[in-house]
């Protein structure tokens, strides 16, 4: 098992590294990072003296290794915007996203969920499309604008919410909704059919013939086994809650990680997008491996090694 | 781009379902002015600073030496009281006394000396030096209240440069103790304008209070709070809910829709941006192509609907122009000859040329492709094969860099600065790749203008170099851009002709 997590870990730490090469290529190439910070009608002495403040003039070659150097001491470098350690701004706004991220598995649970199991336990009937209904809305619905018909509904003409903001627990519920609401088709689907699946097993048959009956049926018997492929993919989905904050994050003006890789981005900031998507790199490899030995903890059957 | 539009579209679906509710605005009860930014503000130093956002904020938070009125465009006095030319290479600066700094303490002309010997000094790496470093030998103080500045050679344009860029720190701010500090003032700034700074949270909300110190005219609104929200729906959803009171570089299409309900107010100002055509008329891709024949220059400008470019594409109060520079800036002679839209002459001076059949033509862009797909289609319709490169400004920099560049579809925003210098000066002196004219007579012009204090002299010599321009077609003017503002219908903010907002000028209705 140990080895099994080192494997995983040292995995984790290559595909962050190949990623953040490849952002590292790939914003190099697609912008001037001088001229991004500097501006559209800035002059060119300004844009040079940039580029000498920041070291861009150097070959790429060496700015790469220069912060893999860096990396492997501990030092993400510092962010050619906020002038502060990479490291630092990372952690000041990883709250908010940490929030924002299992706030919205929350719901995507609550939701999800039940729904699922309404749907397994009345298959094909009025309940079940109600509940497919809903998956597939949820799937077409991009969530720029779920944002914002959300704020427009509970926060201008139902005015229950604040409408942007990160300063209380108020200004996450709109965002988690519209950040959880993207998970619920493909936790909702596996949880119907995981759980159809079951109800058709020899032991919850036995079950039903000592009377078990409905929610109870469910808890009791037929929930756990149905739910085993759904925490993996709950624990893929937060992992993806971190990355696909982005733009839930630039709706609802949260400061977390997600508008600070757009903003990043935007701004060819390139030293704090390596580190995001290094760090985005690192959670969603960790999820997956937490998917792993939650499975083997919860089905005695599974062995990882 | 895509994604922008869809959002635009789908708030503006959105707004049609709101309006039907009367929301409660923000009262100017507490006296705070709310306003939203998209960009983030990380740095509140503008002598660390370019883009528009920080000199919105500086406006509000620092002082410079002189200021230009924005609607005569006079040097007035602002922390100086005035000055002499002892010789030209010799200025004297004469300070007011009842300047204070936000934390109370009084400016002497120590503390200017020292601001323009550190802006100067390329350790500083400050985004002014550029423009100090040109004409700045070194500043010492000479008296209670007056500063002299040594220049490195006559340099007519100091006091307009004082007015626009530098503003004045305390001495040592940014070297105290001899360790280098360049963010000395990005967060906690002590200025000498006319709000201080309360709270300041990067990226996320600034608060500002009116500095009761403050040597000038006092503000009305007492307080002010800039948040950075990204996204223009929520900027608007902010205020309908009365979150805001204040947004700016609002779309068209969604200023006019919510500024169509009683929820808002939608402005529209002058913005000292133009757009333009470039041409290669220096023959820089081609010495023989077909650019460098003026004829077809003027060809290009007759074939341009630039009147409803304006109208349509970029609306708001925005206009065709025919100069090369913003009708409101100095020196921006509207005598130079025009080139009304005339797509059968265009034809006609197209064979007049030798090019009766068109020829092909790239046109690079980077920006507001709409109005760069109508350039082409106009050009098209003349019998030019137009092939447009939509590229990011990046691309088209190093390409023009390289002379890869026949023609672009080009913006200036002059820094805000209503002066034909910050137009011409960098697209006609020869000194940036910007520079596609390849006339050198035209850039001693150009460069004539900043050796001459005399005022009328330099508008004389703008005019001279406009007209030059226009002549010889060296560009197709297209059309000045318009600011589009939301604003709570409580507020009254008064626009100015050169396009910069002044938050310090608002007051409640």
């Amino acid at each position: 098992m140990l080895r099994y997590i080192a494997l995983r870990g040292l995995l984790a730490l290559l595909v962050a590294f190949t990623v953040s090469l490849a952002a590292f290529l790939l914003l190099n190439v697609a912008a001037d990072p001088a001229q991004a910070i500097a501006g559209e009608d800035a002059t060119p002495d300004v844009v040079e003296a940039i580029r000498a403040r920041y070291g861009l003039d150097r070959p790429l070659s060496v700015r790469y290794f220069d912060w893999l150097g860096g990396v492997l001491q501990g030092d993400f470098g510092e962010s050619y915007y906020w002038h502060k350690p990479v490291a630092e701004l990372v952690a000041d706004r990883a709250d908010e996203t940490i929030t924002l991220a299992l706030s919205a598995l929350a719901v995507t649970i609550l939701i999800a969920i039940p729904l699922g199991a309404l749907a397994a336990l009345n298959p094909n009937s009025w309940i079940d499309r109600f509940a497919l209904g809903v998956a597939v809305s949820a799937q077409a619905v991009p969530n720029f604008w779920l944002g914002l018909i959300m704020i427009i509904l509970f926060a201008v003409m139902v005015p229950i919410f604040p409408v942007s903001g990160d300063d209380t627990w108020m200004h996450f519920v709109l965002p988690a909704f519209v950040l959880g609401a993207s998970s619920v088709p493909a936790v909702m689907r596996l949880t119907r059919t995981g759980l159809i699946e079951v109800m058709g097993a020899d032991y919850v048959r036995t079950a039903r013939s000592k009377g078990f009956r409905g929610w109870q049926l469910l808890r009791r018997h037929a929930m756990r086994n149905a739910l085993l492929p759904v925490i993996s993919v709950l624990a893929v989905q937060l992992g993806q809650k971190f990355g696909g904050s982005v733009i839930t994050e630039s709706i609802f003006a949260i400061n977390g990680l997600g508008r600070l890789a757009l903003e990043s981005i935007l701004g060819a900031d390139i030293p704090t997008v390596q580190m995001l998507i290094f760090v985005f790199a690192i959670v969603f490899v960790a999820m997956n491996l937490l998917a792993d030995i939650l499975n083997a903890a919860l089905d005695p059957r599974i062995r990882i090694g | 781009m895509r994604m922008s539009r869809w959002r635009s579209v789908c708030a503006a679906s959105a707004l049609a379902l709101a309006t039907s509710f009367a929301p409660a605005h923000a009262s100017p009860e507490d006296d705070t002015l709310r306003a939203a930014m998209a960009e983030e503000i990380l740095n509140l130093d503008y002598n660390y600073t370019t883009k528009r956002e920080y000199i919105i904020l500086a406006q509000l938070t620092d002082a410079t030496l002189f200021n230009i009125d924005p609607e005569t465009q006079e040097v007035n006095p602002s922390i100086a009281t005035g000055y002499e030319w002892i010789d030209d290479t010799t200025l004297d600066v004469t300070l007011r006394d009842d300047v204070k700094f936000h934390d109370g303490s009084a400016l002497t002309p120590e503390d200017v000396a020292y601001t323009y010997n550190w802006i100067a000094n390329p350790e500083s790496e400050s985004n002014a030096t550029g423009v100090v470093e040109r004409w700045l030998d070194n500043a010492e103080v000479t008296g209670p209240n007056t500063v002299r500045f040594h220049l490195k050679s006559v340099y007519p344009l100091v006091i307009r440069d004082m007015a626009n860029r530098i503003m004045i720190r305390k001495d040592g701010t940014y070297n105290e103790g001899g360790e280098i500090d360049r963010d000395a003032m990005s967060s906690d700034l002590i200025g000498t304008g006319p709000y201080r700074v309360v709270s300041f949270e990067p990226g996320t909300e600034l608060v500002l209070e009116r500095f009761d110190d403050y040597f000038g005219e006092a503000p009305a609104i007492g307080n002010i709070v800039v948040r950075n929200i990204p996204d223009v729906g929520t900027q608007q959803a902010e205020l309908m809910s009365g979150g805001i009171d204040w947004m700016f570089k609002v779309p068209l299409d969604l200023a006019e829709s919510l500024g169509a309900t009683p929820m808002a107010s939608h402005l529209s100002g002058p913005d000292l941006r133009v757009g333009f055509l470039v041409l290669d008329a220096g023959g820089y891709t081609d010495p023989d192509g077909p650019l460098t024949n003026v004829l077809v220059r003027r060809a290009i400008n007759h074939a341009l609907n630039t009147e409803e470019m304006a109208e349509f594409l970029i609306g708001g109060s925005a206009e065709a122009i025919h100069t090369a520079c913003h009708p409101a800036q100095f020196g921006c002679d509207q005598d130079a000859v025009a080139y009304p839209y005339d797509p059968e002459k265009a034809k006609a001076l197209l064979a007049e040329a030798g090019y009766p059949d068109g020829f092909p033509l790239e046109l690079w862009a980077y920006r507001d492709k709409a109005a760069a797909e109508a350039i082409a289609s106009d050009l098209t319709k003349v019998g030019i094969d137009v092939t447009l490169r939509y590229v990011k400004l990046e691309s088209l920099n190093q390409a023009r860099a390289a002379r890869e560049i026949p023609a672009y579809f080009g913006t200036w925003g002059s820094g805000g600065t209503a002066d034909t210098a910050a137009i011409a000066r960098i697209h006609f002196s020869g000194e940036s790749d910007r520079d596609m004219s390849g006339d050198t007579d035209l850039a001693d012009l150009v460069l004539s203008a900043e050796q001459t204090s005399d005022q009328e002299e330099r508008k004389s010599i703008y005019s001279d170099a406009i007209g030059k321009i226009a002549d010889e077609a060296l560009w197709a003017p297209l059309f000045s851009y318009s600011a589009n503002y939301l604003v709570s219908p409580e507020l009254d903010f008064p626009l100015d002709p050169d396009g910069l907002p002044r938050l310090q000028n608002s007051s409640w209705k």
